[in-house]
């Protein structure tokens, strides 16, 4: 590659989108070319700081006081270690003989602080893994609430809009329960989707499509199933006249093309 | 008289750490937890993967804070790239072990960055800026970065995922970094001096 990076390569690359073939080349190229390099340079700063642009969440509080107890733990020198450990056990092999007839005693009360111990230990450990739990919860309710909210935002926009086409989804033979409701406009290139499907087989997906009226189906939105009920949104290319809306159940994570059944199908009139 | 924590500069609590001293690791996780856990939620969508990367991302920083060249780029977007690189390499399912093994990642190049995001203020703007262009740009662009910078999808991915050219997505997320870059430009305008 002797020319010089295509700025739209240059953000492609600083956002790791690039494929394999095309980053090889240009990453040659950028090694012997001082005036790629600096443009690859600007391309990373702007996609590094991409990140901040998520709604910030506090992470709970136990992250960092498991961050530095885990470096408390690891500037123990190991020499000051091996010390403690040498004192300890020669102290404890002068004091053996003169206290022996304690072993029994203390043999006992070591049993019932232990069991007490464990006792304790057991309900602390069972509420800190609740919390845990509660507070994993909550942050990923958080980020739930303000896509929840975009969508909203944009279903809005949509209803405002004329030109949007409401799409009934139906069952299809062979699914017993399942209900699903598409907004569509064409000219803006977005859809809303909002429904329930029951949950999925193991190891699968629902995957929403648009079927255009020209050429393959086009992926929308991945459905978890379950408790779906939110409003779900995705874009399109703006322009494309729709056939139809349909759900398929797909590997999990979704496919580029539909390869499963159907489980939801429903037609676009054409007078809309 | 010393400066609280909260006001030193990155170099300084990195020059700390190298000098064992763990106030300055909390200091910088004060500074840097939040927006990392946000992004890494984004990416993860599972807090306890989040939760475990963040950890990860500053107990590497305590143990390699060496390799950090203050001089080179901000302290913040060192710490985005890495984690980043952290969450989508957990997201594609490489092995744990991979991913902390992989200690000459903390030797990437140094990513310069706009304005001094090492100020609390200046940050939270930059990131309200950041949201809001977000936010207002055409969304068949924002898709497209967001698939790219949250899910590490390539262009061909992203092609196939909404259904149009590898020509269109590279459109447009050359005219999405367009506008993103205004934010940054104008961000360097207002703190003159502090790039």
């Amino acid at each position: 590659m002797n020319r010089h990076v295509n700025p739209e390569d240059s953000d492609l690359y600083a956002l790791g989108a690039l494929d394999g073939a095309e980053m090889q080349e240009l990453e040659a190229h950028v090694r012997t070319c001082a005036q790629c390099a600096g443009e690859i340079d600007a391309a990373r700063q702007r996609v590094a700081l991409l990140g901040m642009a998520a709604p910030a969440v506090a992470p709970p509080a136990r992250v960092k006081e498991a961050l530095l107890r885990q470096v408390r733990a690891e500037r123990i020198p190991e020499a000051h270690r091996a010390g403690v450990a040498k004192a300890e056990r020669t102290d404890s092999g002068s004091r053996a003989l003169r206290f022996a007839w304690l072993t029994p005693v203390f043999g006992v009360a070591a049993v019932i602080f232990a069991a007490l111990a464990a006792g304790i230990w057991m309900k602390d450990s069972r509420d800190n893994r609740r919390i845990h739990e509660l507070e994993g919860q909550l942050a990923l309710a958080q980020t739930r609430s303000l896509e929840i909210a975009r969508a909203a935002d944009e279903t809005d926009k949509l209803l405002g809009t004329p030109g949007t086409m409401r799409v009934a989804l139906e069952q299809q033979a062979g699914w017993t329960s399942g209900r699903a409701g598409v907004l569509y406009n064409a000219k803006m290139g977005m859809v809303a989707c909002s429904g329930w499907l029951p949950a999925p087989p193991e190891g699968k997906s629902y995957q929403l499509w648009l079927v255009p009226m020209e050429g393959k189906p086009v992926p929308l939105q991945v459905l978890s199933g379950g408790e779906w009920t939110q409003t779900l949104t995705a874009h399109v290319t703006p322009g494309m006249a729709a056939k139809a809306f349909a759900v398929t159940v797909e590997p999990k994570g979704g496919m580029p093309w539909p390869t499963g059944p159907k489980v939801l199908v429903g037609g676009v009139s054409q007078g809309e | 008289m010393t400066a609280p924590l909260q006001q030193v500069q990155d170099s300084s609590l990195v020059e700390r750490i190298m000098a064992g001293d763990e106030n300055a690791l909390a200091a910088l996780y004060d500074r840097y937890a939040g927006m990392l856990f946000a992004m890494l939620v984004r990416i993860l969508r599972d807090a306890s993967a989040a939760e475990e990367v963040l950890q990860d991302l500053f107990l590497q920083l305590w143990r390699g804070a060496s390799r950090f060249d203050a001089s080179r780029g901000s302290m913040a977007a060192w710490l985005l790239v890495i984690g980043r690189n952290r969450a989508l390499s957990r997201l594609r399912g490489k092995e744990r072990h991979e991913i902390l093994a992989d200690s000459e990642e903390f030797s990437i190049e140094a990513v310069p960055s706009p304005g001094n995001l090492e100020n609390d203020a200046a940050r939270a703007q930059l990131m309200q800026r950041l949201q809001g262009a977000m936010a207002a740009l055409p969304s068949e662009q924002r898709e497209a970065v967001e698939l790219a910078y949250f899910e590490g999808m390539t262009q061909t991915e992203i092609a196939a995922r909404v259904g149009c050219p590898l020509g269109t997505v590279k459109s447009r997320v050359r005219a999405a970094m367009q506008t993103l870059k205004q934010v940054f430009d104008d961000e360097s305008t207002r703190q003159p001096g502090r790039l």
